[in-house]
């Protein structure tokens, strides 16, 4: 069972855009897609770029800005190389107007 | 053998190259599984280059963490992965590869993936120990080697290589001078203009550049002490590194008509004039249907060629249409890069190249955007591939307007494209 930790208001992570967290050390981006909050960790599988800042979100995929990779925000799966690992996925949920990621 | 059009059961692929390996990647993925081998003349499984020039020469990446694949991947997956044994023919009648050795290879689909190689400059002293240039995995072992903290490098050329290999070394505490024959850095890709703005970035980092003029011999007594350029300066140096272009491995396909000086001859869908047969990468002289006949050396492109090139062997008829994008990395700056455009009419910006971050669109004669070239600006050079898929001309003001989007300036209708 995971364990929830609030990482922020709701209001800092409006629709379409991600923003990075720091959860006990971990890098963890979440977006809103559709108004359901997502959280992934930030740091690409292919060359460790932060994902959060410059990665680009269309539809539930996004786009690691250094070298192309595109990872599914729910699965974590690659959709496009050349990362080859998928991203670590979380747990997120908002209660109470904060966002909180199951670590 | 199967017959053209049927399903492949024997695929060889000549290069174990990042497109090569990514090829064998998606052939598994796709559920191929006929017989599949991997040829490389370098020892190593295949990795990518990119960190070559940058932070596998700095010494922030182990090697390990360039392999495009663990290396144990290729035997897990079936596939006969030749690595350190040269191919050195192709025949077509019948279908095989001859091996360096003998060996015979046949193929119903064959991938030609085999890159390129270093232009040489030939020029005396140009064998001397301590002069290198920068290909492979123990080329960039060796600069690193010999290019500690307070050496003297001499960049011979700056282009992408010449720049990104001045600027790791300039960072890890080299003492750098370029010798460059164009009148700024990156001249010939990206105009005076651009090329201007990323020479005062290296000038304030220290580096030295000397432009117009190039190098006359490397002298040194064993081993390099002074590169001495066509204009008379003698430069002190422990080590150079020459980066003055690259041309295609073709050789394995003498006898075909399709080794040529500019690239193996590829259709729009990849596949040469010999059906069944396809190349990719650095070695492809591909029809691009935006573009017309272009050859890059682009990392990007030899992955999604090694993709494309995938499907295709598998009976896939689409074209090729990447619209290509680059990357390099020099200091902390990100120059990304979209399209192609050996010339063009007008450049528009958006942003500031006094203040070091812009994205600048390269329009021709009709303003149609060709290609965007950016400099610490994110997202609008990944933004404009549908533009420059659409082959459209743009509102020279919106594209100069930082708040719009550059994917609401393709046409609607059957050409628009997922930016």
């Amino acid at each position: 069972m995971a364990e929830f930790v609030t990482v922020g208001d709701s209001a800092e992570v409006p629709e379409g855009e991600a923003k990075a967290f720091d959860v006990s050390g971990a890098e963890i981006a979440v977006t809103r897609i559709e108004g359901q909050v997502y959280a992934f960790s930030d740091i690409c599988t292919h060359r460790h770029c932060n994902l959060a800042n410059g990665g680009e979100i269309d539809g539930f995929e996004i786009e690691c800005e250094c070298h192309g990779s595109v990872f599914d925000i729910r699965t974590g799966e690659v959709r496009n190389p050349p990362a080859t690992e998928p991203l670590e996925t979380f747990e997120a949920r908002e209660v109470d107007g904060q966002i909180q990621v199951g670590v | 053998m199967s017959e053209e059009g049927d399903v492949p059961r024997s695929i060889v692929i000549v290069g174990a190259s990042l497109a090569g390996a990514t090829a064998a990647g998606v052939l598994r993925a796709e559920g191929y599984d006929g017989s599949l081998a991997l040829i490389g003349a370098e020892d190593e499984a295949p990795y990518e280059r990119p960190p070559l020039s940058k932070e596998f020469l700095r010494g922030e990446l182990d090697f390990e963490d360039a392999l495009v694949r663990p290396a144990s991947w290729y035997a897990e997956h079936d596939v006969d992965a030749r690595f350190g044994t040269r191919a050195v023919q192709i025949d077509v009648h019948p279908r095989e590869v001859v091996l360096a050795g003998g060996e015979r290879l046949s193929f119903d689909r064959l991938l030609v993936s085999t890159g390129g190689r270093n232009r040489r400059l030939e020029v005396p002293g140009s064998g001397l120990p301590g002069v290198f240039d920068l290909r492979y995995h123990r080329d960039a072992q060796q600069i690193r080697d010999a290019a500690t903290e307070g050496a003297r490098v001499v960049c011979v050329g700056m282009g992408f290589i010449g720049a990104e290999v001045a600027a790791s070394l300039r960072t890890i505490g080299c003492d750098v001078t370029v010798v460059e024959i164009f009148e700024t850095t990156l001249y010939r890709i990206l105009g005076p203009e651009i090329g201007r703005v990323l020479e005062g970035i290296h000038r304030d980092h220290g580096v030295t550049m000397h432009f117009s003029d190039s190098v006359e011999r490397f002298e040194g007594d064993g081993r390099l002490e002074r590169v001495v350029t066509d204009s008379g300066k003698e430069i002190d140096a422990d080590v150079a590194v020459i980066g003055v272009g690259t041309e295609p491995a073709v050789e394995i396909m003498a006898g075909t008509g399709l080794d040529q000086d500019g690239g193996i001859p590829v259709g729009p869908g990849l596949q040469t004039a010999v059906p069944g047969v396809f190349a990719v990468g650095d070695v492809a002289r591909h029809d691009h249907p935006v573009f017309g006949p272009i050859r890059v050396e682009h990392y990007d492109n030899a992955i999604k060629m090694g993709e494309h090139a995938a499907h295709a062997m598998l009976g896939s008829s689409e074209i090729f249409d990447d619209p290509h994008w680059f990357w390099s990395d020099q200091f902390d700056s990100k120059i990304e890069m979209a399209g192609y455009a050996p010339t063009w009419d007008r450049m528009v910006v958006r942003g500031s190249q006094e203040e070091r971050s812009f994205c600048a669109f390269l329009l021709d004669d009709g303003g149609v955007i060709r290609s965007t070239v950016s400099l610490d600006w994110k997202r609008d050079v990944r933004r404009s591939f549908g533009l420059i898929k659409a082959q459209v001309a743009p509102d020279p003001k919106a594209l100069a307007d930082p708040d719009v989007d550059l994917r609401t300036l393709v046409p609607e209708g059957p050409e628009e494209e997922k930016a």
